[in-house]
């Protein structure tokens, strides 16, 4: 795993936005029946998902960086760096963050780019901007990090059709020398590709008629090429793998231990998951972030949905020890620990 | 771990009733085999035996007996 650490960067708000329209585990009792959806919501812990529609991963980010902007009263024309993490983006080309540099009237001389990661998207976009203010290179960034994955799953395939929510984030990050050291471990392992993966819309298998017809597949799950196909055992394997050494590396590279984290936020993939992978590595339950019921598993937007739903009062009032851990597709994985403290909010569309 | 204490676990799993599993049952013809009990099991030999069991080993296995057998001696009669 590589490791990186930086100083002097200051996180100096946090803004997350959900759609208005949600669905709860009960929708799914006309396609799965009331005990397999019962049983699904008992695994998964998902109650409840804000689902976009036809709103896109950028308007979500758009609301909660306008929102963010706001409260920071910040100068737009300050903000040197804009980064859009998704896998959703508006379209293939151009990139999206271009279209938010300008939906949010930053300057001309502010650059932007999009990332294409999940569930370690955060983290990623953490390490990236935050490099690029220690090297100078910028003093002040906006990281807006959403996705809409219901838009790409099949209500019919039970793997998926009740656990995934949408949002969108905006992260506000500057140069202050008072901010202590963020440590980043992060890692791959492309092995992985073919277990969380939507096969065909891209260019390795553009879209036909054939492959966006719905067909039956494993376990009676009916889904097109052009939807998501995750593998959750396997998914769940490559976690028992790489998520306990994930979080070993971090608290030897802090000098923390497992007491000296305030809150240990992970991806919030699934609850079964979360606490099994939080028993095997001793965590502490009461320090450990369970965000997912009203949310579902919201991709790379779920590590700061979590820290803007369940710990913005905590945050707001004191300086925390964070251990933040995003896995998933990929493989791709990576954590961050950081001591902050941060205004954040969480808006509905 | 004996084999009966084995089959009682995946009893909890597959939510069966105590001491109706022999092991030589067809994994496709238990209702209660789905992806969840999957990830159960993945996590069960995980906490129980300290190991991974890759998934493929998992969907090749055609009997509980052939899960088994996945576990060498950590099963004993």
């Amino acid at each position: 795993m590589t490791t990186s650490s930086v100083s002097g960067i200051k996180i100096c708000g946090i803004a997350s936005a959900v759609p208005e329209s949600t669905r709860s585990f009960a929708d799914g009792v006309k396609v799965f029946g009331e005990e397999n959806v019962a049983k699904i919501a008992g695994s998964t812990g998902v109650q409840k998902r804000h689902i976009a529609s036809s709103l896109c991963a950028s308007d979500l980010c758009f609301a909660a960086a306008e929102r963010l902007l706001e409260e920071a009263t910040c100068n737009r024309d300050s903000i040197d760096a804009l980064v859009f993490v998704s896998q959703t983006p508006d379209y293939i080309l151009p990139a999206t963050s271009c279209s938010l540099h300008h939906r949010l009237n930053l300057s001309k001389a502010c650059a932007t780019f999009d990332l294409n990661l999940g569930c370690s998207g955060y983290v990623y976009g953490l390490w990236v901007v935050s490099n690029l203010i220690a090297s100078g290179s910028v003093k002040k960034a906006l990281l807006l990090a959403g996705d809409t994955i219901t838009r790409l799953t099949s209500p019919l395939d039970r793997s998926v059709a009740l656990l995934f929510g949408d949002a969108g984030t905006a992260t506000l990050l500057k140069k202050d020398k008072n901010e202590d050291i963020i440590t980043f471990v992060l890692g791959t392992d492309g092995a992985g590709e073919d277990n969380l993966i939507v096969p065909a819309g891209g260019f390795r298998q553009p879209l036909t008629e054939s492959n966006m017809k719905r067909t039956g597949r494993e376990g009676g799950n009916v889904r097109s090429d052009a939807e998501l196909f995750m593998n959750g055992a396997e998914i769940f394997s490559f976690t028992l793998d790489v998520v306990p050494s994930l979080v070993k590396r971090l608290l030897a590279e802090s000098d923390w231990n497992v007491d000296d984290v305030d809150a240990f936020v992970m991806h919030q993939a699934n609850r079964f998951m979360l606490q099994y992978l939080s028993k095997r590595m001793k965590l502490p339950k009461d320090k450990v972030v369970f965000a997912m019921e009203n949310y579902g598993n919201t991709s790379l937007a779920s590590i700061p949905l979590a820290m803007t739903t369940c710990l913005a009062d905590r945050l707001k009032a004191e300086r925390l020890r964070l251990l933040l851990a995003g896995f998933g597709v990929g493989y791709s994985w990576g954590g961050g620990h950081l001591c902050l403290v941060v205004k954040c909010v969480c808006l509905s569309l | 771990m004996k084999k009966k204490d084995f089959l009682a676990l995946l009893e909890e799993i597959i939510e069966a009733d105590k001491d109706t599993m022999t092991g030589n049952e067809f994994i496709n013809d238990v209702d209660g085999w789905d992806s969840l009990a999957v990830v159960s099991f993945i996590a069960m030999v995980d906490e129980n035996f300290g190991v991974t069991l890759p998934a493929k080993k998992i969907s090749d296995a055609n009997s509980f007996q052939d899960l088994i057998v996945l576990l060498g001696d950590k099963i004993t009669e």
